[in-house]
């Protein structure tokens, strides 16, 4: 119960993370800052597959309860 | 007889609600909600995210051909203090400005306008840079805007003074 809840909070975080790192690469991108582009975007990769880890941790604890 | 019809009605009315209320089936209909909703924020979490990677593309490929180049523009006996040189940097079309300043000092922007891209100059009484469009003054130690309509500073091209000559050698578009 608790990891399911972790999970599932967590890809709320994960989404402001990666909303957060868009607009800083868009704005990087304009700005011709490249070095900022690729750090920006580093991090909403990694923040992408740790939701991917999330959501599936959260999809597995759901569906196995309801059975 | 009526009394215990009433009550009749009564319960069968109440049985209804009951009725009612089950069909609604409320813990499910949350909980199928809630993956919805989990499920939405997830694909969004990912489509964002997978977003920044066209840019990451794109600027890698103007970083490969937009190396920082090392170009000649001036000789140091060319401009005497407080006058200014029209060149062009990076490129051949973004025009540029070249000026030695009062405290004897090279400093470069790329002069195009921030606000509508009027040619900016280099106002030697007052010190500044004008953009004669819509008076839009800009810092000539910064390149920072101080009045007028523009917002954004000025791309600063970064210089090289050595053996009498003046080298452009890079440009922060963004700066300080
Ligand atoms: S274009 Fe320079 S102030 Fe408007």
């Amino acid at each position: 119960m608790d990891k399911k809840r972790a999970a599932f909070l967590s890809i709320f975080l994960f989404l402001a993370v990666n909303i957060v790192c868009l607009t800083k690469v868009i704005e990087s991108y304009y700005g011709q800052e490249y070095g900022h582009v690729y750090t920006y975007m580093t991090v909403a990769l990694l923040s992408t597959l740790f939701a991917v880890a999330a959501f599936f941790i959260w999809r597995k604890e759901e569906y196995k309860k309801s059975k | 007889m009526s009394d215990d019809k009433k009550k009749n009605n009564h319960q069968n009315d109440d049985q209804d609600m009951i009725k009612l209320i089950e069909n609604l089936n409320r813990k499910d209909d949350v909980n199928l909600n809630r993956r919805a909703f989990l499920k939405a924020s997830f694909g969004a979490t990912v489509a964002i995210g997978l977003a920044t990677t066209p840019f990451g593309v794109f600027s890698y490929m103007r970083d490969a051909d937009g190396k920082v180049k090392r170009v000649e523009i001036a000789d140091t006996k060319e401009l005497a203090i407080g006058e200014s040189k029209n060149f062009a940097y990076p490129t051949e079309d973004e025009p540029a400005l070249l000026v030695r300043t009062p405290d004897d000092q090279y400093v470069a922007y790329n002069n195009k306008c921030t606000h509508l891209q009027c040619p900016v100059f280099y106002e030697h009484k007052e010190n500044v840079l004008l953009c004669p469009c819509h008076k839009g003054y800009f810092d000539v130690n910064n390149g920072h805007p101080v009045a007028g309509p523009p917002q954004r500073e000025l791309p600063k091209i970064l210089l090289e003074v050595k053996n009498g000559k003046v080298y452009a050698v890079g440009r922060e578009v963004r700066h300080g």
